[in-house]
């Protein structure tokens, strides 16, 4: 069932601004006191300013390396944290008022982190969530329902929460934020902490419902999976600044040029030759590590296995943070 | 022991580390003191009073009396032993060459140095406050047996500390209950830190005698006062002595069984 | 609206007592506690009382009624927030975000959603004792009208209390402390602030108003309050609580939130 919704863009925002105050204090008795008696404060500038907007329906991807400002910019457009300055709009309502009307349409859900009661099964939180969210009764049992058969925890929904897996948390997180059917869904690091396969199921979860429903979906995460699996678009934020807001392939084929080539040499000669492969990044016998352009991966990586005794090869992809920072740098021609 | 000199360096800079939380534990012992003192000024306000003995001058004696030997006596970390063994953190210190009764101990005179210090100012902010009369012990007999008696008292408040957070062995869910029970509860009653004991009845007043409890603080007070003489100081050191070794006696036999438990647990 | 909030009320509280109650062990020895942390204070007074016949003017059955006042506030007020004591860790962990994201008023959830079910057991006797000893004052009808009203009064200043502690856990993540010393300063209410001398008396009825709190009703209850006197308690009470929810919003504005 596709939602409609009546406004066109779901969620603003102008020139947001969020400074910290953060206290310093000096190590030792005497930082100690000091601290007591004159206490000093730093600012710290999370989000500079930072502008988007995102349609309905949309699925947007956002990254950035740590402290960049992306869970502060999914904490604003949730309410809980106070914009220093700018414009911030989510559905047409300002979420600092925290107006249960547009509460009762949004929902946060953080990676290792639950709202469910930890020491009961989490049916009673999704009964009390019931509650919160004024769900009538025919609507909450077939939400839940539908939820329980796809995220596939019919077995669990009974045992205390502190007793099942990560894995199994997670889906029953997801279960409690949906249950009253959100039409904008913050994900903070949904994927954190899971192994591979449940990684998977939480991708496949998450993009079944946005397809499937139209929800919003703002989705932050350190896992190149997560956004190559699902973000059609992209915003990257470093330093509290938005750094490129586009299509996910405008990104990787835009800055990501290189592929990254780890091997381990059985023997230490000739190893001047390896610079006719590629970039040596790192040379400490007998690791070594070459970056190679995009296209000539292949080329290369024969070429290094034919010339040099390889004990062992693999082939990787820039990390993103590498890329956001080289951007940032202005190293990367574009 | 130049490694326990350094435990109770650390720990003395710990308690200021956590500043905010030492003061307001002062704080606190302040209020406990005003909470009394006015308590018994009141019950006293006629200065012809006289209750179970006690008159004006004599109370508030006692009450001021009572903070200086609770800083001595009750002022202990050895209740945290009792997380320890909930969160499994005694797996590290058991492993270190260092006893971790003395550790303890060690942390425990730490602490009480840094609350001497802090009960001796607020001894003589309160005295010039309130300005309750004060008997000053002269005589250096009273003040040798009264020496004894804290010693005695450290000891035991040490082994009854340990044996209540030993219960967290087989209970970990009671780290805090059981403090709350023994160590607040019932230690608060029983010490003569709320009352000096003589003002029960008689009956009342042996029994409570009988437990470790009152030798804390009534005791140490009471001799410091010279309410309690001769023979009697005798009796008493020999009940606080002989719970001295009750004590230790039952601290090491439940802690060896609770060690046995903790371990075959696998934390 | 009410009905919703009393709704989820309910099923917090049911959830708090479920957890409580599986834990039969702690939930024992922290009844025992209190029950005998109540029983040696009364014991104390009542030998007290034995010996010296009044306190600050008050008969023994006056004082007595003094102390159940303060325990009524006491336990009652620690039945409805014990929430507050576990504010901390939502806060150091981030599960605060949880409740501000919910369209239900957080205050309601951090200061109500934990009722405490040992104090369920503790409060009826308590009660029955209070209206055994009160009886025994012969009060009028006004002066029942008064204490009850009063009483009401006393836990609003309560939960502004309770309100102010979480606001500055908001803002400084230090909180224990604070409501320790809080409930130290109130338990001063255990017998009549009358027996303590300026400036402490003004202190406990204007700055912590505990004596607005506990001292008053029982007075009230005896006949022995002025007018003004019971005026200005419901002043402070009401003003308690402006300030004290003005003081949450404003720090709700200084929330940083746990970082990831």
């Amino acid at each position: 069932m596709l939602y409609t919704t009546s406004v066109d863009k779901a969620i603003i925002v102008d020139r947001l601004v969020k400074d910290f105050e953060v206290s310093q204090k000096e190590p030792g008795l005497s930082g100690a006191i000091k601290s007591l008696l004159s206490p000093k404060k730093k600012t710290i500038h999370a989000l500079k300013g930072i502008s988007f907007t995102i349609q309905p329906g949309e699925l947007v991807g956002f990254i950035g390396p740590n402290g960049a400002g992306k869970t502060t910019t999914l904490k604003t457009l949730s309410g809980l944290l106070y914009p220093s300055s700018g414009f911030v709009e989510v559905l047409e309502y300002d979420p600092w008022e925290r107006k249960p009307e547009l509460l009762k349409q949004i929902a946060l859900v953080m990676g290792q982190k639950n709202q469910l009661w930890w020491d009961l099964p989490a049916i009673e939180t999704f009964e009390l969530n019931r509650a919160i969210y004024e769900i009538p009764t025919r609507v909450y049992n077939e939400n839940l329902k539908e939820l329980v058969d796809l995220l596939e925890i019919g077995k669990f929904i009974n045992t205390p929460v502190r007793k099942l897996s990560l894995g199994q948390r997670m889906r029953m997180e997801l279960t409690a934020a949906l249950l009253h059917k959100p039409k904008v869904l913050f994900l903070d690091e949904p994927t954190i902490g899971l192994d591979l396969i449940a990684q998977q199921k939480m991708r496949d979860f998450i993009y079944d419902y946005n397809t499937e429903f139209g929800a919003t979906i703002i989705l932050t995460s350190h896992n190149m999976d997560d956004l190559t699996d699902l973000a059609r678009r992209v915003i990257v934020i470093d330093e509290g600044a938005l750094l490129f807001d586009g299509a996910l392939e405008e990104l990787v084929s835009k800055f990501a040029k290189e592929k990254i080539i780890k091997a381990r040499l059985a023997g230490g000669e000739n190893l001047k030759g390896l610079e006719n492969i590629g970039k040596v990044k790192k040379l400490s016998f007998p690791e070594v590590i070459i970056a190679v352009p995009r296209e000539a991966t292949a080329v290369a990586a024969s070429e290094l296995l034919q010339n040099f005794p390889v004990e062992d090869l693999t082939i990787e992809e820039v990390p993103i943070e590498d890329i956001i920072r080289k951007v940032f740098r202005g190293e990367l021609a574009r | 022991m130049k490694k326990y000199l350094q435990v109770f360096k650390i720990s003395f800079q710990e308690e200021f580390a956590y500043k905010l939380n030492f003061v307001m534990w002062r704080v606190r012992n302040v209020f406990q003191i005003f909470l009394t003192f006015f308590l018994w000024s009141t019950i006293f306000a006629n200065p012809q009073t006289v209750v179970f003995g006690y008159d004006r001058s004599k109370i508030l004696t006692y009450v001021f009396g009572i903070m200086i030997v609770r800083a001595l006596v009750m002022s202990a970390r050895a209740a945290d032993i009792s997380s320890d063994i909930a969160q499994g953190d005694l797996s590290n210190y058991l492993l270190k060459p260092m006893t971790y009764f003395k550790y303890w101990f060690t942390r425990d005179i730490s602490s009480k140095a840094l609350n001497l210090i802090f009960a001796a100012v607020e001894f003589v902010l309160l005295f010039i406050i309130l300005q309750p009369p004060f008997y000053f012990q002269i005589n250096l007999l009273t003040l040798f047996l009264f020496f004894v008696s804290i010693v005695l008292a450290v000891f035991i408040y040490f082994f009854i500390l340990i044996l209540v957070s030993s219960l967290t062995f087989w209970a970990p869910e009671l780290s805090w209950g059981g403090h709350f029970l023994i160590t607040i509860v019932v230690v608060e009653a029983l010490s003569g830190a709320l009352f000096p004991i003589n003002i029960l009845p008689t009956t009342f007043q042996y029994i409570v005698m009988a437990t470790p409890f009152p030798y804390l603080i009534y005791f140490p007070v009471q001799v410091y006062l010279g309410n309690i003489t001769g023979q009697a100081i005798l009796g008493g050191l020999i009940i606080a002595s002989a719970w001295c070794g009750i004590l230790w006696f039952a601290m090491n036999f439940i802690w060896q069984k609770g060690i046995k438990a903790y371990e075959s647990t696998g934390r | 609206m009410i009905k919703k909030y009393l709704k989820i009320w309910w099923i917090m509280s049911k959830n708090s007592f479920v957890m409580v109650l599986s834990q039969r062990l702690s939930l024992s020895v922290f009844l025992v506690g209190k029950i005998l942390r109540f029983m040696f204070f009364f014991l104390f007074l009542f030998f007290i009382l034995k010996g010296a016949g009044t306190l600050a003017g008050y008969s023994g059955t006056q004082v007595i009624f003094f102390f159940l006042t303060f325990s009524v506030v006491d336990v009652i007020s620690q039945f409805l927030f014990r929430e507050v004591y576990r504010f901390r860790p939502m806060i150091v962990n981030g599960d605060f975000d949880f409740v501000l994201v919910k369209p239900i008023n957080s205050l309601f959830r951090v200061l109500l959603g934990g009722a405490d079910v040992i104090d369920l057991i503790t409060i009826p006797p308590l009660i029955i004792a209070t209206i055994y000893f009160g009886v025994l004052l012969k009060p009028n009808l006004l002066g029942i009208v008064l204490y009850l009203a009063l009483l009401l009064n006393g836990f609003l200043i309560a939960a502004a209390f309770h309100i102010l502690i979480l606001s500055l856990a908001i803002i400084t993540m230090e909180i224990d402390h604070v409501t320790m010393i809080y409930r130290d300063i109130v338990s001063l209410g255990r017998l009549p602030v009358d027996i303590y001398k300026q400036p402490l008396q003004m202190f406990l009825t204007y700055l912590i108003p505990v004596g607005v709190m506990v001292t008053l009703p029982a007075k009230a209850a005896m006949g022995v309050v002025a007018p003004w006197g019971v005026v200005s308690a419901f002043v402070v009470g009401i003003i308690s609580i402006f300030i004290s929810l003005r003081f949450w919003n404003y720090a709700l504005t200084k929330y940083t939130s746990a970082s990831s």
